[in-house]
């Protein structure tokens, strides 16, 4: 690459909030504006401080945002939304040879002496038009069923947490691959200029069993350049790190100061000239915006009785899933470009009816509810949901099958995920999976495909999408050749 | 006809003469002819497709001869015939290369060297990394080499240094370059003061002799060693292998040539009469990320392990990705899957498992005695066995079973105290081994040893009595355990639970987190004892429900968000002796589970399962009765009791001696080595073509063994640092230039193949390898030379000029200036606050960190879950010595783009974010480093505003302020006393930032005031930058 506009392209992207929208207080202003011709070529045309790359987005765009639901630890497709009501028939009879197949299994289970089969405890209905039908413990997500496209043959290559959680959110399995947040916040910027691209929301969860953990790496920039890197926003503490001025320092004094740190800062690049001087002023004035804007975006005292309810009874509960549903649309609402919330202590090998009825209780109303609301705003149509984990379960159980109670194994040759919104048709099935949930019958989804699908919904070629690192233009959807799911897209 | 200051010209005044009929060496056209293509003609006829004109390329061999429809750009052996040279030659402005609009011209020796070049057959050369360096000649200046081939390049774009720097900016940027901070007041006055001639170099060499030199050095890398204190996959548990850290920094302070460095890390076990040294630099194979998660599968982690080592060795020391390789051969790089298979065979032979056991001391791990530990040790083994002999030899006395009448004996049994006692199962929320404090500086009240338990939420240890069975007594029954929670971070919480159920002191609403147990009764004693002192804690069990004379099952000692120690828990009262299998060898032998106890010889454990009734062998009677009387039974008066307390003092000390060494992870091989096979596609169950360990083909040469053997990881190490090796003294020069000078020579500091940049300077870095080498691999030596240019020393100055004709600085037409990383920008806070504690080594420290970093992703039970702050000395460490648990790093760290270490990085970008200026602004460690500094100035800074102000400015900048700068400061001081003076209250909390306590020494609205303006000088841009 040619080294000035290398050079070009750095500075104007320098960082996730770019060059412009420099509102100086006090002195400042008139050193920085004494030097703007140099800064001036960078400044983007759009007037957004962190605009698209050039040339993106690549299709017309259906999806201005998205909101990733990631269940950690591998919701069971069999008990929410992969219907199979013959397996009944089927109870503590050991699944035959010709449907397991002879595949891998963890060292968890591998070594069991049965796999008897474990029908769902849980009663399905039909809803909506198109009369899908769904577990009871999902009476909220049922409500949008005609608004949901849903996969059910999702695969992906790891069969373990920690690779299979690398691999959703990367589409690798080992560490240093670049999180699809940070492809694109990289590809397409933020619409908002007072608020980081990409937020990440790790809630709280009710299983009993020990959580799996969460890893950085799932938000993370990899190989690009760090500020693409996801935000947390926290539930205790500062909402993000460092927000809080220290005790003591009132917002007068903290401006006073700025004005000040400003005003020496333009001086030394009078001096010097060096075009980092005029950025990292600016990145003083936005974090100062932040300490207003963030404070804003998490005081819900603006939110209706009636909004605020639908979200159920924990909403206004700091650090629960229904807290940070609501978030989710706020930051959508202000223009974030990604929503991630990772929700932990879906990975129930034992003990699964109890676990799973209060990890759907923590989650399930508060997403029917963001659903309604987006909806209600005119947002689902420019905002993609996209729900699912790493990996499914098995049909078999682990450990002890009883009539009230099993466990399932880590399944990652088919499991289910859904998305809403962002141009997605509503309503519709994609593949189906054999009579035991076991293989897949039809249609495949490969993650890759997943993730092809939601870049190009957010109008982006993933075949274009790359970054040279390791000697390949690596991109999200890996070597092989990926596609969009045609079918699910409106 | 020749102008002086052209490179090009040089090389061949000196090299090959100055015309084409004087018979000179040998063209290179990596050496001579691509410089002059790539200067001049690649831009336009190079490798970009997109910029190509006329669809001529001149950079590969296929292009250059390429039919162009009846002619030819160049035909091999005939200038005549090669339109290119027509076109060189031409007057005409529309036919002559270079273009005129190019504003390039070709010097007549350049034109010179073409044409023969072309006559003696127009040969290209392959990819530049892969030819071993030649040592070019040093263009003709008055300048030392590295400034004489920089000053040429500069000149070729009508561009020169900018004039020196002044001093205060020379010693600041050399003080953070060599130690990675700023230098002192007095460092400054010294310097400037000093007339001499040598002075910048005398300034130098003392910080190369600094054992902050080898710190600085160090954690760049560790970026690429990858290292960090937990294994990073999955319950990302804590290991153990900061020795490996330190030697780093030792080596580095010690100045091991680098040849010896690489060695030592790759093979040091493999070198005859290893030291310690030299195993401990192993841990450098052994720092990848581990996992052990329950159901991976180990053949695939074994794999996974491998490739990582593979490549980090590849990107480490080849300056190559082995990214493409890992799954084909690569389309440009020299790299081939066979190659990479090769190398990974090296380290696929492991010796260490593929689950690493979430324990700290994965093996193969090596003790680090320090001096006389291992002496002590051996003593109190020798003690031990002596002991224990003493206690097997002594005569049995008569046993005879107790009678169901006699009377109930008062009893203390105890359940652990300075040990866990024999036969015991152990378990703990870490799943880690317990900690045992020897002889703390607070005090035992009993024995040496206290049980320590520390962690930010959830923590218990949990005793189940097998061997030695612990029986409620049924009167006057006492439960005792001492206590003594931790004045700086005492728990919320500590509880017992005993068969399920629990007693507790202190806030009942600490339980009220992830698996602290779902106990079927609760008592409430009271409140948390004093903390900083210990309390004997003493209960009746009645108070659980638990029956007189029931048997307890399991112990659990409990605590909640805290550190606390616990010592001498013991049972008490009174017992019949018929219901104490303490005092009746029938009941104890009967009253055994399923299982065999554990610390049972196997012979006695046969007769203890088979029971009474099964054992007919007198002798085997007599042998387990024997066992128990002297190891198990209450111990009765005399010698054979006093044997007993001996051999248990003996176990204790030299348990205590065991675990006072510290240990680090090593690297071995297995001693039959694995099959290794060529993974098809990267996936490590299709196994493709079998490899054994062997030396890529296209890099420099390697002599086989003599005799024909497997090759070890010794022949790699050696063939890295041979001399003639194309890769190994370019990537380490131009990774070291990285570190001093913001950019490598090759930008892509990661890739040195086809796919990364070339050189800015190719001559001048193969002028640095080649003295590297010559030089022995000195590192200081090299460190120095860099530090000694005029480029290093020049003064920053980006005019238009500057800017437009060298954007990047690549030239290095004015000096980098760089912000400062991570470790530097807190450091260096640390340092001018006067905080900074310099103390070096050890296990990583836990700075301050702010809530809720490792708690929202630590996996449920993992050891790094809950993060529990140091306090003290420790948060002032420098920040190479911070804990770094990798999949949720320090955020100060990950903040300012250091990596996550869970690979290898040879180059941390620099971001500016509004992330970072909140962290300057508000994080504690930040503020209170302000507040530190505004007592510097109060107490050192002078009697008046001014000269405080300027005390100030120059501590942190190492300069005066200027007049304007001293207005700002002014204003900004006037401004943060009238702020402070309206709020005392707000002053008073300014002062108490952090946990170092406020000095008081001066009014708290003056301090205060004075925290702000610091705070301020703290954030300038100029601050966080090396200048």
């Amino acid at each position: 690459m040619n080294p000035l506009h290398e050079h070009d392209l750095l500075l104007s992207r320098r960082q996730f909030f770019g060059h412009s929208g420099l509102r100086l207080g006090g002195l400042g202003l008139t050193y920085v504006m004494g030097r703007a011709g140099l800064s001036q070529a960078h400044a983007a045309p759009s007037g957004l401080v962190h605009p698209p790359m050039p040339g993106l987005p690549h299709l017309p765009a259906k999806a201005k945002a998205v909101i990733y639901l990631h269940m950690n630890g591998g919701p069971s497709q069999l008990d929410t939304w992969d219907y199979k009501p013959q397996l009944a028939d089927w109870f503590d009879k050991d699944i035959p040879p010709s449907v397991q197949g002879g595949q891998r299994l963890t060292g968890m289970t591998s070594k069991q002496a049965r796999f008897p089969v474990a029908p769902s405890l849980f009663k399905f209905s039909q809803h909506g038009q198109c009369g899908r039908w769904v577990s009871e413990l999902l009476p909220h997500t049922a409500k949008h069923v005609d608004d949901i496209a849903l996969i059910k043959t999702v695969h992906t290559n790891a069969i373990n947490h920690d690779p299979a959680c690398t691999f959703v959110m990367t589409g690798r399995e080992v560490p240093g691959f670049a999180s699809l947040g940070s492809w694109l916040s990289y590809g397409l910027g933020s619409e908002s200029n007072d608020l980081p691209a990409f937020v990440v929301l790790t809630p709280n969860w009710s299983s009993k069993a020990a959580a799996q953990a969460l890893f950085t790496r799932m938000w993370n920039s990899g190989f690009l350049p760090g500020r693409f890197s996801g935000v947390a926003l926290r539930a205790s503490g500062d909402p993000v790190l460092y927000l809080k001025d220290p005790e003591g320092v009132s917002s007068t004094q903290r401006r006073s100061q700025l004005d000040a740190l400003s005003a020496m800062n333009a001086h030394r690049f009078a001096q010097l000239g060096d075009p980092e001087i005029q950025n990292r002023i600016s990145q003083y004035e936005m974090a100062f915006r932040m300490q207003t804007s963030v404070p804003e975006l998490t005081d819900l005292t603006g939110e209706s009785k009636s909004t605020l309810e639908s979200y159920g009874p924990e909403v206004l509960k700091p650090g629960t899933f229904a807290a940070s549903a609501i978030m989710a649309r706020r930051l959508v609402e202000r223009g974030v470009r990604v929503v991630q919330i990772l929700h932990r202590g879906w990975d129930q090998h034992g003990n699964l009816p109890g676990d799973i009825r209060l990890q759907c209780q923590d989650t399930d109303q508060p997403i029917g509810a963001l659903l309604a609301d987006l909806k209600q705003r005119g947002l689902l149509e420019s905002t993609l949901v996209v729900w699912g984990g790493e990996f499914g379960r098995t049909v078999y159980s682990q450990g002890t099958l009883t009539k009230t109670n099993y466990g399932r194994d880590h399944h990652p040759r088919n499991f289910c995920m859904w998305m809403a919104g962002g141009g997605v048709k509503g309503g519709v099935d994609y593949g189906e999976s054999d009579d035991f949930s076991y293989n897949i019958a039809e249609n495949p989804a490969h993650l890759n495909d997943i993730n092809a699908t939601i870049l190009h919904q957010c109008g982006i070629d993933h075949e274009r999408l790359s970054f040279k690192f390791q000697g390949l233009d690596a991109r999200l959807t890996g070597v092989e050749h990926q596609h969009p799911i045609k079918e699910i897209i409106g | 006809m020749i102008r002086s200051g052209n490179f090009f010209i040089s090389i061949l005044i000196l090299g090959l003469g100055h015309s084409s009929l004087v018979a000179g060496p040998e063209l290179s056209f990596n050496r001579d002819i691509r410089p002059i293509l790539s200067e001049n003609c690649f831009a336009c006829h190079g490798f970009d497709g997109k910029k190509r004109e006329a669809d001529l390329r001149l950079d590969t061999a296929e292009g250059a001869y390429a039919d162009l429809g009846g002619y030819k750009a160049i035909v091999p052996g005939d200038p005549a015939k090669s339109e290119a040279w027509t076109r060189i030659l031409s007057d005409d402005p529309d036919e002559i290369m270079p273009p005129p609009k190019s504003h390039k011209t070709l010097t007549d020796a350049q034109r010179d060297t073409l044409k023969r070049w072309i006559e003696e057959g127009a040969v290209y050369e392959g990819h530049w990394a892969l030819e071993t360096p030649v040592k070019p000649a040093v263009p003709e200046s008055a300048a030392a080499p590295i400034d004489a081939f920089l000053a040429a390049r500069l000149a070729q774009n009508r561009l020169i240094f900018q004039p020196e720097a002044d001093r205060s900016t020379q010693i600041r940027r050399a003080a953070f370059t060599l130690t990675g901070l700023p230098p002192t007041q007095a460092e400054i006055d010294a310097f400037e003061k000093d007339n001499s001639p040598r002075a910048y170099e005398a300034m130098v060499d003392r910080y190369l002799q600094s054992p902050r030199f080898g710190e600085e050095m160090a954690r760049h890398w560790l970026d690429v060693a990858r290292y960090g204190d937990t294994h990073g996959l999955h319950l990302d548990n804590e290991r153990q292998m900061w020795a490996y850290r330190d030697w780093v920094v030792k080596a580095f302070n010690e100045n091991l040539p680098y040849d010896q460095f690489t060695t030592w890390q790759l093979a040091g076990d493999l070198l005859p009469g290893a030291t310690t040294d030299q195993l401990v630099a192993t841990g450098f194979i052994r720092c990848n990320v581990t996992t052990s998660e329950g159901g991976a599968i180990d053949e695939e982690y074994r794999h996974l392990y491998a490739i990582d080592r593979a490549a980090t060795v590849t990107t480490a020391w080849l300056g190559l990705t082995g990214g493409c390789a890992q799954c084909h051969d690569h389309k440009y790089d020299p790299l081939s899957a066979k190659d990479f298979y090769s190398i990974y065979a090296f380290f696929y032979s492991s010796a260490d498992p593929a689950m690493d056991g979430n324990i700290a001391k994965t093996a193969p791990i090596l003790e680090l005695p320090a001096p006389g530990q291992a002496e002590a040790l051996a003593a109190a083994k020798k003690e031990e066995s002596a002991r224990l002999a003493a206690l097997e030899s002594g005569a049995l006395p008569a046993y005879a079973e107790p009678a169901t009448t006699d009377a109930p004996v008062v009893r203390e049994q105890v359940i652990f105290d300075d040990l866990l006692p024999l036969g015991v199962t152990q378990r703990n929320t870490s799943r880690n081994a317990p900690v045992w404090l020897d002889r703390p500086e607070f005090g035992v009240p009993s024995g040496r040893r206290v049980l320590e338990q520390s962690n930010g939420q959830f923590f218990e240890t949990i005793i189940t009595p097998e061997l030695i069975p612990v029986t409620v007594p049924e009167k006057n029954a006492r439960f005792e355990i001492a206590v003594r929670p931790d004045p700086l971070s005492p728990p919320k919480v500590i509880s017992l639970v005993l068969n399920g159920k629990r007693v507790y002191w202190g806030d009942a609403g600490g339980f009220e987190v992830y698996n602290a147990g779902n106990p079927s009764k609760v008592v409430s004693l009271g409140v948390m004892p004093e903390p900083g002192k210990w309390t004997t804690l003493s209960f009746d069990p009645a108070l659980l429900e638990i029956a007189p004379g029931a048997r307890v099952n399991t112990l659990s000692v409990q605590m909640v968000g805290g550190r606390v120690a616990w010592d001498r828990c013991v049972v008490k009262g009174e017992l019949s002796p018929a219901k104490d299998p303490l005092a009746s060898f029938a009941l104890w032998w009967k009253s055994h589970g399923s299982k065999a106890p554990a610390d049972l010889p196997g012979p006695l454990a046969k007769t203890l399962m088979d029971g009474p009734d099964k054992t007919t062998d007198a002798a085997a009677r007599e042998a387990l009765l024997s066992f128990y009387l002297k190891r198990i039974a209450h111990a009765a008066e005399g010698s054979l009791a006093d044997s007993r307390r001996v051999w248990e003092s003996a176990r204790v000390v030299a348990a205590a001696a065991a675990e006072a060494i510290p240990t680090t992870f090593i690297y071995r091989d297995l001693p039959e080595p694995r099959e290794t096979f060529i993974a098809e596609r990267g996936q490590y169950n299709k196994p493709g073509e079998k490899v054994e360990p062997a030396i890529p083909v296209n890099f420099g040469k390697f002599s086989p063994p003599a005799e024909p053997r497997r090759l070890n990881r010794l022949d790699l190490a050696q063939w890295l640092v041979a001399p003639e090796h194309p890769l190994t003294a370019r990537v380490a020069v131009n990774r070291i230039w990285q570190q001093i000078f913001g950019v490598g020579l090759v930008k892509t500091s990661h890739d040195f193949g086809s796919q990364g940049e070339p050189p800015s300077h190719p001559e001048l870095l193969d002028w640095l390898a080649v003295s590297f080498v010559e030089k022995g691999w000195d590192v200081k030596w090299l460190v120095k030379e860099l530090l000694m240019t005029d480029a290093f020393r020049q003064s920053y100055r980006a005019d238009e000029t500057g800017l437009a004709l060298d954007p990047e600085n690549r030239l290095l037409s004015r000096a980098p200036r760089i912000r400062l990383d991570a470790e530097q920008v807190r450091d260096n806070a640390l340092f001018v606050s006067g905080l900074i504690n310099l103390q070096m080594g050890g296990r990583g420290v836990r700075t301050y960190q702010p809530p809720n970093i490792w708690e929202p992703v630590g996996y449920g039970d993992s050891n790094t879950r809950y993060y529990l702050q140091d306090h003290g000395d420790a948060l002032y460490r420098r920040s190479i010595y911070s804990f770094f648990k990798r999949t949720a790093p320090p955020p100060f760290m990950s903040n300012f783009d250091a990596p996550n270490r869970e690979q290898s990085c040879m180059r941390r970008e620099r971001s500016n974010t509004p992330m970072q200026a909140l962290q300057l602004l508000n994080d504690v460690q930040h503020f209170e480093a302000a507040r530190a500094l505004a007592e510097r100035i109060l107490t050192e800074g002078g009697a008046d505003d001014p000269s405080r102000l300027r005390w100030l400015f120059r501590t942190v900048l190492s300069r005066v302020p200027d007049e304007k700068e001293s207005g700002f400061l002014t204003d900004a001081l006037a401004q943060q006393r009238y702020h402070a003076g309206a709020d005392a209250k707000a002053a008073e909390a300014v002062v108490k930032a952090g946990e170092s306590v406020p000095k008081n020494v001066a009014p708290a609205i003056e301090t205060a005031a004075w925290t702000l303006v610091a705070n301020l000088v703290l954030n300038l841009d100029e601050t966080v930058t090396r200048n």
